[in-house]
């Protein structure tokens, strides 16, 4: 009776939530109110596909997403993006029948990566699939190797892994285990030899904290590496993107299809090969994969353009607390070949919860802004100064300090024409979009 | 022009969240002063020349790591402990930020029952819970009037800390409790657990730090001491902000 009870609630909810356009999580948070352990009382479909990790969760998921659907294939996902207990609640309920059978074939779940414990309690993905282990929201995350603690702790034995070869500390997730597949990208036009940015996480290998080698990193600490010490190393990748060539956009797997990328990043070009590794181990064919994601564009896309005046602008949303996002973007910033503008805001550094955190800005490595192409950075937000301090110990002379956001904007309106690059998190960019003309 | 050398423990192993910005900020304080600055990093197991007997540093630092990296830290790091204890009575300045306070103390309690030795240059013990401790911090110290600000990412309850750097907290995390006293500072040794640049966030703090290094050597500090102007202008932010944030909190 209490499922029941918990099921219509949820219905209703989800309903009148989406007539006001109130959020996804209520629902499934009422759900729980009545029935703590709904997820393993409902019927779930046979495939259940989870996808967790710090970085490329969203645009990963929408693209296995696309793929089931383009296959005829019914899928049950959180499109509305909300990956904790109470949305994945709302999304199983929502697609359930009265009785509580989820109706789909698959449900394809992005799980917020401390979530996990709680959400994998009453329900067992059939595969989890880890994106990458990096910075990312120390304010309830700690760190890195907590965050792994907290997902090795929440896998089922049954449960097939799909991971990152080329990350040293999710791929410790397999140590074990049987039940695993791995993507990994070879080294590639972008590629270092040793790892990247400002702090190297990859400098000591996470299983026996011995100095590790490198022979590439496509980015950070993600690349091909081995430790002297204990052995831990890239294993070979099941599904390989055998080439990324950036400039003609396209990645090329290793059986020799080849994909065409919307967004020509790096960053990019894993999402992509992680969802292509999906919809392969799920048993859609390698080509019908690679033509519904070549050249995908993201609903969920980080990427928005604006005009202002005469400049025609991009906006960058990143994550604040995480410098990968950050660094993700600053690198596209530095690839492109047109003067520009770049505009940073740090204004609220959460849009969840109250903080004044700043540490992680020192993890991002804005030097790689120090181009000829880019002309001019302002500084804007309540915590600008701090961006400022982290600025004048860069290489870079041409930023300036603004705290006013909309003054910021009305600056770079009133003088010239080149292309304007806005860089900030999801809390902080209707700040920046009310001053300009959206698309 | 005066050299200043400063030691930087383990700069890729300990290094969460922008700790090295205190070796930074501190080198170009310095400067600015008109020192010469050498910084070594030192990574674990490498022979370093100071430490062989070519004179004592002016100033050791390190950061914040995993406990699983601070634990490695620390195997390496006790081949030290004897120059470490004769620098801290020597008064050369140190800074220990983030989880590498923990191994200033007596030892490590994990929440699996090991237990490691720390340096020993002081008595207090650490021991790890298997919740994390997070947050802002506002709080006192009695070095100077100012607040400090910080942020705590850490699972260590530290007990037994005599001498704390915080005296006295409004808000946050300290060391056994939240509100309780944080840190450690005996003679010119500064610890705190609070994460990442502390410096950076506390320039009354780096210019206590640098007037501690310069001190030692013999010069007469000019007054007032120069101050870093945009990291005052971010911690009035910082400061202003968890004030308010403080009184809303208030009953």
């Amino acid at each position: 009776m209490k499922k029941f009870f918990a099921v219509i609630l949820c219905k209703m909810l989800h309903f009148m939530g989406k007539l006001t356009g109130r959020g996804s999580s209520l629902p499934g948070k009422a759900a729980l109110g009545i029935c703590r352990d709904i997820l393993g009382r409902i019927e779930l479909p046979e495939r259940i596909i989870a996808v967790t990790g710090s970085n490329g969760k969203t645009s990963t998921v929408e693209m296995i997403a696309a793929v089931l659907k383009a296959r005829g294939i019914k899928v049950v996902w959180n499109e509305e993006g909300a990956n904790q207990i109470e949305g994945i609640v709302t999304l199983a309920l929502s697609h359930a029948s009265l009785g509580g059978r989820v109706k789909g074939e698959v449900l394809l779940m992005e799980v917020d990566e401390r979530y996990a414990a709680e959400i994998f309690e009453y329900l067992c993905p059939t595969q989890l699939v880890v994106t990458n282990l990096c910075r990312d929201q120390l304010t309830r995350n700690r760190h890195p190797e907590k965050v792994y603690e907290d997902i090795l702790s929440a896998v089922h034995p049954q449960t097939e892994l799909i991971l990152n070869a080329d990350d040293p500390l999710s791929s410790c997730l397999a140590r074990g285990r049987g039940k695993v597949k791995w993507f990994g990208v070879e080294k590639c036009s972008v590629s270092a030899d040793h790892p990247t940015g400002a702090y190297h996480d990859g400098a000591y290998c996470p299983v026996c904290k011995g100095p590790m080698e490198y022979d590439y990193v496509n980015y950070n600490h993600i690349g091909s590496y081995r430790c002297p010490r204990c052995g831990h190393a890239r294993p070979t990748p099941d599904y390989l993107g055998a080439d990324v060539d950036l400039e003609a956009g396209y990645l090329t797997t290793g059986s020799g299809v080849r994909i065409r990328l919307s967004l020509r990043s790096i960053y990019h070009g894993y999402n992509v090969l992680t969802a292509w590794a999906v919809c392969c181990n799920a048993g859609i064919p390698e080509e019908a994969a690679a033509s519904v994601l070549s050249c995908y564009r993201l609903k969920s896309g980080r990427v928005q353009p604006f005009t202002l005046g005469s400049h025609r602008g991009m906006l960058l949303t990143s994550k604040h607390e995480n410098s990968i996002a950050y660094d993700t973007n600053l690198r596209y910033i530095a690839s492109s070949e047109r003067d520009c503008v770049v505009l940073i805001i740090v204004d609220a550094v959460s849009r969840k919860y109250f903080t004044c955190e700043t540490s992680w800005l020192w993890d991002i490595d804005f030097d790689q802004l120090n181009q000829l192409h880019v002309k001019k950075i302002i500084l804007s937000g309540r915590y600008c100064k701090d961006l400022a301090e982290c600025f004048s110990f860069t290489d870079l002379h041409n930023w300036s300090v603004q705290p006013d956001i909309c003054r910021a904007v009305a600056g770079i309106r009133t003088r010239g024409s080149e292309d304007v690059y806005a860089v900030t998190c999801f809390s902080d960019r209707d700040k920046l979009l009310a001053h300009v003309e959206r698309h | 022009m005066m050299e200043i050398r400063i030691i930087h423990f383990y700069p890729d192993l300990m290094n969460l969240y922008g700790s090295h910005a205190n070796v930074k900020v501190l080198r170009r304080y310095l400067e600015n002063m008109g020192c010469t600055v050498t910084v070594q990093r030192l990574s674990p197991g490498e022979k370093e020349p100071l430490i062989s007997g070519e004179g004592e540093p002016d100033f050791v630092f390190m950061g914040a790591g995993t406990e699983r990296s601070a634990r490695a830290a620390m195997e390496d790091l006790a081949r030290f402990d004897t120059s470490l204890k004769s620098w801290a009575r020597d008064g050369i300045a140190m800074l220990f930020a983030g989880t590498a306070m923990e191994l200033l103390g007596r030892e490590i309690r994990e929440p699996d029952g090991s237990v490691y030795p720390g340096i020993g240059l002081a008595e207090f013990v650490t021991e790890h819970q298997e919740r994390g401790m997070t947050g802002d911090v506002y709080g006192y110290t009695e070095l100077y009037p100012q607040a400090m600000v910080g942020f705590m990412n850490k699972s260590g309850l530290i007990r037994g800390v005599e001498s704390p750097l915080l005296t006295r907290l409004k808000l946050g995390w300290g060391n056994e409790r939240e509100g309780g006293p944080e840190g450690f500072h005996q003679g010119n040794v500064f610890a705190s657990e609070l994460t990442g640049p502390i410096l950076v966030k506390n320039p009354r703090l780096l210019e206590t730090v640098a007037a501690a290094v310069l001190t030692r050597r013999g010069v007469r500090l000019p007054d007032p001491l120069p101050r870093d102007t945009l990291g005052w202008e971010a911690y009035a932010v910082t400061e202003e902000q968890l004030r308010l944030r403080i009184s809303e909190k208030a009953p």
